[in-house]
């Protein structure tokens, strides 16, 4: 394994026994994985994929059943490999009883900070997460996304290498949500290795360079979000096609589908969107536009998830 | 590092029982214990050798030896700490510990960088720590205002606080336990309360050992007087270090603390393996 990385997995697998039913679930199943430092790194999929239990299995939450791990090039079953690493949980319980410059202090100790460490770096903190104001109110008055900012600040309180940020948009305002993506970028900027795991992947396409494609525990797709995304095609959309050219056109199709009284193609290649041009104009059908596309990252995972499915179903 | 840690962790432990009306309610009676001592009950020493009581104007209606009557009273605040202040300490604190394995708490503080058992075993050392302080202030406040009232200052009643401490810590291990097999305060509470609610008769196993037919229930019986803490026991320990009596045995003593170190080893080991 190399040092380079800052996630580096080797066949990473959990296993949940059922205790009274019997049988086996396999959480995580042999997952490698390598994600370079000072990347933003995004993991997709569906829910039940898996997406948590690997994160929790990074940070020692959940025990491995098989497989090995290093987090910043060290072993992931040594405390020490989290001590540059800040986490911010789904559905987090931040203690209700601190304040929020209380909250961050503790967080600030129990990394290993000295005391006049957390004292300069709270301030900015909470400065950077917009909750300087409500430094010395109780959580038990904050809403779920000031909770969901402060979050974020106690896993920042140490100034971590690799960031693991679980649905960090989760509960949070329009407003917040752009915020937190300006701090995450400034993070990226400086270095920081910020790993998001989320079912938003409008978010994940914003902020991500990089993104792996979770599904029944196991890695199945990976790469860089623009060459993911890189599948160019054409819409042809258009008006009054005969209901045999529509049937044509749809076998030379990737999609067709009738929406608001209008046929709807997309098609690879140039050539077959001029093929279909020429077919539709020859029956008598009114074009209305052809637009050239690329893919979201939506398609991507829909089109990924659903062959995973197909696969399993075959 | 570690240092700052554990500190930090005890430091959460006490705020957290700060904000639980529990812990200021066994507080509140011990404050209440301490000023009925101070004020409401009058002791007047005659002759510096038999003493009269005066509690809501009524006088007793004989002196007796003022030695006799600290004990007396003494004994009753160490039998009431011991019962009462004990299960209030238990059920206060196995919400305390309970709340660390509470989904959403405990994976965020399984991600910073210290080993679960230190996490686990100071806040262990937090409860314990808020128990004896509590526990200290009770005892030593009332030894100090009967030791004022009266001229007797008996340091025997002082080992009241270290027994009572000392048999929480072990019922503490057993709570530790029950909540990181199972996350439940409630349950952990009972297994704690069961094994007071049985120890008295556990403590009967040689009349009992007479009373059974079979040999097995006679095991049975013998197995879970000797493995099980001796709360009973310890506690007539307790009464009769505080009234100058011999202890008969310390085995109820060292046992008890045995069995509390296997329990929290078990424990702090389960906790380290287990999947949150």
């Amino acid at each position: 394994m190399s040092d380079d990385a800052a996630i580096e997995t080797h066949g990473l697998t959990r296993i949940f026994r059922r205790r009274w039913r019997g049988g086996e679930v396999r959480a995580v199943d042999g997952v490698t994985l390598r994600v370079e430092r000072g990347t933003s790194f995004g993991l997709l999929g569906p829910n039940g994929a898996g997406k948590t239990t690997f994160v929790k299995l990074l940070l020692g939450i959940v025990t491995p059943t098989a497989g090995s791990a290093r987090l910043l090039g060290v072993d992931f079953r040594r405390p020490e490999a989290r001590q540059a690493v800040g986490y911010l949980p789904e559905n987090h319980r931040l203690p209700s009883y601190w304040t929020a410059a209380g909250l961050l202090d503790f967080a600030g100790a129990l990394s290993g900070m000295d005391p006049g460490a957390r004292r300069r770096r709270i301030p900015e903190l909470l400065e950077l997460v917009g909750l300087r104001e409500w430094a010395d109110v109780r959580l038990s008055r904050y809403s779920k996304g000031m909770l969901q900012r402060l979050g974020l600040a106690q896993a920042l309180i140490h100034s971590p290498a690799l960031l693991f940020l679980d649905e960090p948009t989760d509960g949070v305002d329009p407003v917040g949500r752009q915020q937190i993506r300006a701090i995450l970028r400034e993070l990226e900027e400086r270095g920081v290795t910020v790993f998001v795991n989320s079912h938003l992947l409008g978010e994940v396409e914003m902020f991500c360079r990089e993104v792996a494609i979770m599904d029944h525990g196991r890695i199945v797709a990976s790469g860089k979000v623009k060459d993911l995304t890189a599948g160019k095609g054409y819409r042809l959309t258009a008006a009054r096609v005969p209901e045999a050219a529509f049937e044509e056109l749809r076998a030379l199709a990737v999609t067709a589908a009738y929406r608001d009284g209008l046929a709807e193609f997309q098609f690879r290649t140039r050539e077959e969107v001029n093929r279909a041009v020429d077919l539709v104009r020859a029956q008598g059908g009114w074009l209305e536009s052809i637009i050239p596309t690329s893919s979201t990252l939506e398609e991507v995972f829909m089109r990924t998830v659903r062959a995973e499915a197909g696969e399993e179903t075959r | 590092m570690s240092a700052r840690q554990a500190w930090a962790l005890v430091r959460d432990t006490v705020r957290e029982a700060g904000a639980r009306w529990v812990f200021w309610g066994f507080y509140g009676l011990s404050t209440a214990l301490i000023l009925f001592f101070l004020f409401l009950l009058r002791i007047d020493v005659i002759e510096g050798a038999r003493a009269t009581v005066t509690l809501f104007g009524e006088t007793s209606p004989r002196a007796v030896p003022v030695e006799r009557l600290v004990r007396g009273f003494q004994g009753a605040v160490a039998a009431f700490l011991y019962v009462a202040g004990m299960g209030l300490a238990i059920f206060a604190s196995a919400g305390l510990m309970a709340a660390v394995v509470e989904p959403g708490r405990i994976e965020w503080l399984l991600s910073k960088p210290l080993p679960r058992t230190r996490l686990l075993l100071w806040r262990f050392a937090g409860n314990v720590l808020l128990v004896c302080v509590n526990v200290s202030y009770l005892v030593v406040g009332v030894w100090l205002i009967l030791g004022s009232k009266t001229g007797i200052w008996d340091k025997s009643f002082l080992v009241a606080a270290l027994t009572t401490t000392f048999m929480f810590v072990v019922l503490l291990s057993v709570v530790t336990l029950a909540v990181v097999l199972t996350g439940s305060a409630v349950l952990a509470t009972m297994v704690a309360f069961a094994l007071m609610v049985v120890s008295p008769l556990l403590a009967q196993h040689r009349l009992m050992v007479k009373l059974l037919d079979s040999e097995f229930w006679r095991d049975v019986w013998r197995f879970l007087y000797y493995v099980l803490p001796k709360v009973f026991e310890v506690g007539k320990i307790n009464m009769d270090l505080l009234r100058g009596r011999p202890v008969e045995s310390w085995m109820p003593v060292w046992s008890s603390a045995l069995f509390a170190a296997v329990v929290l080893t078990l424990a702090l080991v389960l906790f380290a393996r287990r999947s949150y």
